[in-house]
């Protein structure tokens, strides 16, 4: 029997591909949406992965250091080494700042870490680790910066010696890696200004030796949990598992944002379907009057359906196809990650294919309802 | 022997209810044998295409009854599909533009219906190639209608409708399109064909230069249909 809707589309196909390719925009739009939220997933968790801790501790009763501030005496890190199961503690700070830079300054997440430890809660991809106290600094490779660019930040000039390849935060920004000391100057050092003001008014310095967290890692004998409980009991501090701070990451604070691209892509998946319904809809009504010939000369149902069926489904999938290749020429101009998976590919498949299905069932209906007479006249 | 391939008995079609009902087809009786090609003649508006859709399988009338073949139709055991296969492996259509399938080349235009008809590719293709090159357009079986004159696609037409061996044609100004010249060849092959291959032909025609190469004529007159 003739394939009737491969013919049909060879007939008219530039405009059937042309068709097909509009749509594939719309569906790899769809795509890039749902990459956009896997890219927040996985930009949320760089850093505490990096970090590489079993447990966070935090100020009481916060969410630090990610989704709330924390602080923390930094000497504090001395009675959490002698806790039974403690392998390390890693004091840390984290900031937000904005770096100088030729074309527009640049917005950073700030990591200091205990440089001189021999700790790295990074993964370099070029040049080398810091060595105190040079004010040295890594830098993200999204920043824009360069081994041997200098820059300036607070009263100093930073050196990059090293660079790392897409750590960034959880709000996408890139992340810079300083020493601790210089770190914590940045963020806890009042000017003097400052200083000689709360002295007058009768006020006592605060301690830049303060950090917003710490990092711990236990024994691998050691049970994280029952080490956790002993901090929170003699410490007073509260202390997270690696679990319950990537629950909070992906959880409390992309939360909102995750269910506005849920939103975004649940409409623009509706719309799409609409789309592709009134297509089909279009491209079976411009055929009517070829269906009305093949009703008058005995086509049964069945090869007028079939036609239409699988025009429907041919226009799914090549606009698949065309939305895949349009979210992957796409996905590396985004500002923030995108992450395309093709379990997430082989879903939205499913869903045009039906979508394709019930698009087609209008245009059936449509075709079964047509008079053969009307291809007489008269 | 002709025998009586379409018999028409008493078939009315009206359209409405009420007194607002309107008689398109009022008691039509006649019959046509095989082999015979019949004018129906008649003003716009006074019933041909009603009467032709009927025989067709296409309008199911509002009473009388019709046999096509031996097969009473429009009984309570027909359904459309049943009504489709009918039109399928026994009827011909051909109408006035050629109404050819756009996207189908000559050759698979012609061997649709065979196809449709579960005839094995090889053979709808054998008797197609035959057919077009008995019509004359044997050279052109890879074009697609738009690439056909109105003469040749109307060949085509004829051969399509010919390609499942029909025992009915039923065609409408099937040379309204065409010039007078063409007009009268067309007219001239359905003839022959309705003669050599034993098929009973119905043209609904205003040309009435072309009457005298049809067997007979039916005139129809406001739903009235007479013999001449």
């Amino acid at each position: 029997m003739i394939n009737l809707a491969q013919r049909d589309i060879a007939h008219s196909l530039g405009k059937f591909v042309t068709t097909a390719l509009g749509v594939g925009m719309l569906i790899g739009v769809v795509l890039s949406m749902i990459g956009i939220y896997r890219g927040m997933v996985h930009d949320a968790m760089i850093v505490p992965n990096d970090i590489g801790a079993q447990l966070w501790v935090v100020q009481k009763d916060t969410l630090g250091p990610f989704a709330e501030n924390s602080r923390l005496h930094e000497d504090l890190k001395y009675s959490l080494r002698g806790f039974q199961g403690v392998k390390e503690v890693q004091p840390l700070t984290f900031q937000s700042i904005q770096l100088p830079h030729a074309i527009k300054p640049v917005r950073v997440f700030a990591l200091g870490y205990d440089a001189l430890s021999g700790y790295k809660p990074f993964v370099l991809n070029e040049g080398r680790a810091i060595q105190t106290p040079q004010k040295e600094m890594i830098v993200d490779d999204k920043t824009g910066f360069k081994i041997g660019d200098k820059i300036p930040l607070g009263h100093e000039s930073y050196t990059v010696v090293g660079r790392s390849h897409k750590a960034v935060s959880s709000g996408g920004d890139p992340m810079v890696y300083l020493d601790l000391d210089e770190a914590q100057e940045l963020q806890f050092l009042f000017s003097n200004e400052q200083i000689r003001n709360d002295r007058a008014r009768g006020g006592v310095n605060s301690s830049i030796a303060t950090v917003n967290a710490f990092a711990v890692m236990v024994n691998d004998e050691a049970n994280a949990s029952a080490v956790a409980h002993e901090i929170i009991r003699w410490k007073h501090q509260q202390v997270f598992t690696q679990k319950e701070q990537t629950d909070i990451l992906t959880q409390n604070m992309i939360e909102r944002s995750a269910k506005q691209i849920g939103m975004f892509t649940m409409i623009l998946l509706i719309v799409s379907s609409v789309i592709i319904s009134l297509i089909i809809y279009t491209m079976t009504m411009g055929k009517m009057k070829e269906i009305a010939i093949l009703k008058l000369i005995g086509a049964p149902n069945s090869v007028i359906t079939k036609m239409i069926v699988q025009q429907s489904l041919l226009l799914g999938i090549l606009a698949f196809i065309g939305g895949n290749i349009f979210a992957h020429l796409l996905y590396d101009v985004f500002p923030k990650t995108v992450i395309l998976l093709p379990m997430d590919a082989v879903k939205l498949f499913g869903v045009i294919l039906v979508v394709s299905l019930l698009g087609s069932l209008s245009g059936v209906r449509s075709a079964l309802r047509v008079d053969p007479s009307s291809a007489i006249g008269g | 022997m002709k025998h009586a391939v379409i018999s028409v008995e008493k078939i009315s079609k009206s359209y409405g209810s009420g007194e607002s009902a309107v008689m398109a087809i009022k008691e039509a009786t006649f019959e046509i044998f095989s082999g015979e090609t019949v004018a129906l003649l008649g003003p716009s508006g006074s019933g041909k295409t009603t009467l032709i859709t009927m025989i067709g399988c296409i309008t199911e009338p509002t009473s009388g009854k019709l046999t096509l073949n031996g097969n009473v139709m429009y009984d309570q055991k027909w359904t459309i599909s049943d009504t489709r296969k009918i039109r399928r492996e026994n009827i011909g259509f051909i109408f006035q533009s050629h109404n050819l399938i756009p996207f189908l080349n000559v050759l698979e235009n012609v061997t649709l219906v065979p196809l449709m008809n579960n005839i094995a590719p090889k053979e709808a293709n054998a008797h197609a190639k035959e057919l077009l090159e008995y019509l004359g357009v044997g050279d052109k079986l890879d074009k697609i209608p738009s690439q056909l004159s109105g003469g040749q696609s109307q060949r085509v037409a004829i051969a399509r409708s010919l390609a499942n061996n029909p025992k009915i044609i039923l065609a409408d100004e099937p040379t309204a399109a065409l010039d007078s010249e063409r007009a009268l060849s067309v007219m001239k092959l359905l003839r022959k064909l309705a003669h050599e291959q034993e098929v009973a032909i119905i043209v609904v025609t205003h040309d009435e230069r072309m009457l005298p190469l049809f067997d007979r004529i039916l005139r129809v007159d406001d739903g009235v249909v007479l013999e001449e």
